[in-house]
């Protein structure tokens, strides 16, 4: 490592005697604008993200930074309304210290700050937002979204459900009330519609974010008698339905998908079998992480400093930093040692591929990322004294993506049973 | 020596983008909620507080969107007819609530609004939900600009109708028309007795001050680029009566005033700390303690001593 940065360094020196104009020097920090929800009800979602970033950053400078240059994050709370995100992200923009921005956790905020993004032409890093409307145009310079988007995430439990319970016939979804929520459930039914023709919604409940109560929801559910139970429910509402749910049966008399579950696995007590995930690979005890010495060490330190495993939120903004880390070096590469520009970043993010702490990132024609899908179900372990997930399958990233540019709905409506056939069974991943 | 000081702060308000870029966006936006908070202090004028007016702020900046989707590209079409659309929108809310008083008012405006608040979250296909719609760079009179250029034009057209719409809004208020809100507050019935139709004075009234909420939406839109149905929440409606409050209600620049001291000190507070709610918070109180007749106050105040 101190071999390489001494070499560019040479090489910086070398080229900056050559070319005196266009070298750019090394500046003496680097800054990123990292959006997140640090205020609010989100936060129970976005702190997992900022603690992570901490993290990460921290290890990162302890090893010189990245190529040599220590990281420093102005973290911008998103509670603030689409309005004060855009100021913000004008205000860091304008100080050419800070070359990347990380944002946006909410996908209305991606949304709303992606046009400005490629006005601006700042290389603007999606580090959670999902809706599958932000790259849809495939014509982004700019944002990146190494973190994959909903198709792929709830067709994979669409998928899941039916090699785990082949005679599915009533289904039954409760999801958030905002643009994430009727996402999930229109992926989710479409693509067991596809796959099962004959399965058939028997409630569609919308609560509102933030309710404390669920207790009308849950009469509605347990009186509906559903074979399956889909929610993508998160932060506190899915602990307060969590804990509501399991004493009135619910988990016992219907199958329950919790697309979320993994960020409540170490908080409320999950009964064994219901189908949690992670929305792409960032699950902290899969085969692949547990294998990786980087990934094992920053759970620990993360436990050891904020009293909990990291959450797949967590894991999605570790491996956006590994991701805007690589895009550093790959362009430097490229220029041959200079400090890159922002075009120059964008430009090495354009179709790379980058080992994460969980798996592999893989950047398309349309900036969008292909990440693996892992889905499982809860059960005991004995080394843990909170359920894990088990049964495990992994997806590969590519396989529930559609091709860039193609309508997502469209393409869903066109699987056949045969498509989910050929994939890999519950239980194959260990 | 007010239309020194006015034309002073007008003259800062243009200069300070150049100094500090991102600041433009700061300004534009205070400036276009200035003009909604300005639309709540007309009804302030007659004792009439509207819990709702961010639905007309809202309704305009969704006018916008939908235009440009249908097609519609030239900056001051859209703006014009947005305006209007909340002006409509006005019309036809104000129709039935100026029969209304006091906290009653106040309600009914606030339940209209989060009808529309409904209507835009939950209309999924339509309004694009919680997502909410982009609003394209329109071209101005067919010149297609670049997103700084056209920011800049959106800054310093704002600051002119601010001047311009501002002085309209202060003699509109000098008319008897605006007089005559002021009697509302003070005795309608003998208001009426005096020949002068209160519901009439009072559905112009409404109508002026949807327009303006629309027009700081439509300005907002433009800024933000994209309007979400949080625009139309009550937590907004409430901020543009707390703008107007802390402007101080005597008179137009209060309003702006009052919108540029709260953007200013939302954007310092968010950079300090995650706690910035209540560096706000506590700000708003040391304001409404100390000055009681807002920022606009301070300026009438001296304005008596000096006579």
């Amino acid at each position: 490592m101190k071999l390489t940065n001494g070499l560019s360094a040479l090489a910086l020196v070398g080229l900056a005697a050559s070319a005196p104009v266009a070298a750019q020097e090394k500046p003496a920090s680097l800054g990123f604008g990292i959006f997140t929800f640090t205020s609010g009800p989100a936060a129970a979602y976005g702190m997992p993200g900022k603690n992570a970033a901490d993290l990460m950053i921290e290890e990162i400078n302890a090893k010189g930074g990245i190529e040599g240059v220590p990281v420093s994050a102005t973290y911008v709370d998103e509670a603030q309304g689409a309005q004060g995100v855009i100021a913000e992200y004008r205000r860091l923009a304008g100080d050419a210290k800070n070359q990347v921005m990380i944002a946006a956790l909410s996908s209305a905020n991606c949304l709303a700050l992606a046009p400005i993004a490629e006005q601006l032409e700042v290389p603007t890093v999606g580090w959670n937002c999902d809706t599958h409307q932000l790259l849809m145009d495939g014509k982004s310079k700019y944002v990146f979204r190494p973190n994959g988007n909903t198709v792929p995430e709830f067709i994979a439990y669409a998928i899941y459900l039916l090699e785990r319970k082949p005679d599915v016939k009533t289904i039954a979804i409760i999801n958030p009330d905002y643009a994430f929520g009727h996402d999930a459930a229109k992926i989710f039914t479409a693509a067991l519609k596809a796959l099962k023709p004959d399965v058939q919604v028997v409630a569609e409940l919308f609560p509102k974010l933030g309710s404390p109560n669920y207790q009308t929801e849950i009469s509605r559910l347990t009186t509906a008698r559903p074979d399956v139970v889909f929610s993508n429910l998160w932060g506190a509402d899915l602990e307060n339905f969590v804990r509501q749910a399991a004493p009135r049966g619910l988990f016992t008399s219907s199958q329950v998908i919790l697309a979320l579950g993994e960020t409540v696995l170490q908080r409320v007590p999950l009964p064994d079998g219901v189908i949690v995930g992670v929305l792409g690979d960032g699950w902290w005890m899969s085969p692949d992480a547990k294998a990786n010495a980087e990934t094992a060490k920053f759970a620990e330190s993360y436990k050891a400093r904020f009293g909990e495993y990291p959450v797949f939120p967590s894991i999605k903004m570790a491996n956006t930093l590994i991701y805007v880390k690589a895009a550093y070096k790959a362009a430097m590469q490229k220029n041959g040692g200079k400090w890159p520009t922002r075009a120059e970043l964008a430009d090495a993010m354009k179709g790379s591929k980058v080992a994460t702490l969980t798996g592999t990132t893989q950047t398309r024609a349309d900036n969008d990322g292909l990440v693996d899908q892992i889905v499982g179900v809860t059960m005991k372990a004995p080394a843990q004294p909170f359920p894990v997930i088990g049964e495990m399958v992994r997806y590969k990233g590519d396989s529930l993506m559609p091709q860039a540019g193609q309508d997502p709905l469209a393409w869903i409506s066109m699987l056949k049973p045969e498509f989910a056939k050929s994939l890999p069974k519950p239980g194959s991943y260990k | 020596m007010r239309m020194i000081l006015a034309a002073a702060a007008v003259l800062i308000l243009a200069a300070l983008p150049v100094f500090a870029p991102w600041l433009q966006f700061v300004l534009t936006l205070a400036i276009a909620k200035g003009f909604a908070a300005l639309g709540v202090a007309v009804l302030l004028r007659a004792g009439l507080i509207s819990i709702g007016h961010a639905m007309f702020f809202a309704a305009s900046a969704y006018g916008v969107a939908f235009l440009a989707r249908a097609g519609v590209n030239d900056f001051a079409v859209l703006l014009i007819l947005s305006v209007l659309t909340a002006a409509l929108f006005g019309a036809v809310a104000g129709a039935f609530l100026v029969r209304y008083r006091a906290i009653f008012f106040a309600m009914l405006n606030l339940a209209v609004s989060m009808v529309f608040y409904a209507l835009c979250a939950k209309l999924y296909g339509v309004t694009g939900g919680t997502d909410g719609m982009a609003v394209p760079i329109p071209g101005i009179f067919g010149v297609v600009l670049a997103e700084p250029a056209f920011k800049s034009v959106l800054f310093y057209l704002s600051l002119t109708l601010m001047v311009l719409v501002g002085f309209a809004v202060h003699r509109y208020l000098n008319s008897p028309l605006g007089h005559a809100l002021s009697a509302v507050h003070t005795n309608e019935i003998r208001l009426e007795y005096l020949g002068i139709p209160v519901w009439a004075v009072l559905l112009i009234a409404y109508v002026v001050s949807a327009a303006l909420a629309g027009l700081g939406g439509a300005i907002a839109g433009f800024a933000i680029g994209r309007v979400v149905p949080e625009f139309a929440f009550w937590t907004a409606s409430g901020h543009l009566v707390l703008i107007a409050v802390l402007g101080g209600i005597g008179g137009v620049p209060g309003a702006f005033l009052g919108a540029l001291f709260l953007e200013l000190l939302h954007s310092a507070a968010v950079t300090v700390t995650d706690a910035w709610n209540l560096i706000v918070g506590v700000a708003l109180i040391i304001v409404i303690m100390f000055m009681p007749q807002g920022f606009y106050g301070l300026l009438s105040r001296k304005e008596a001593s000096s006579l």
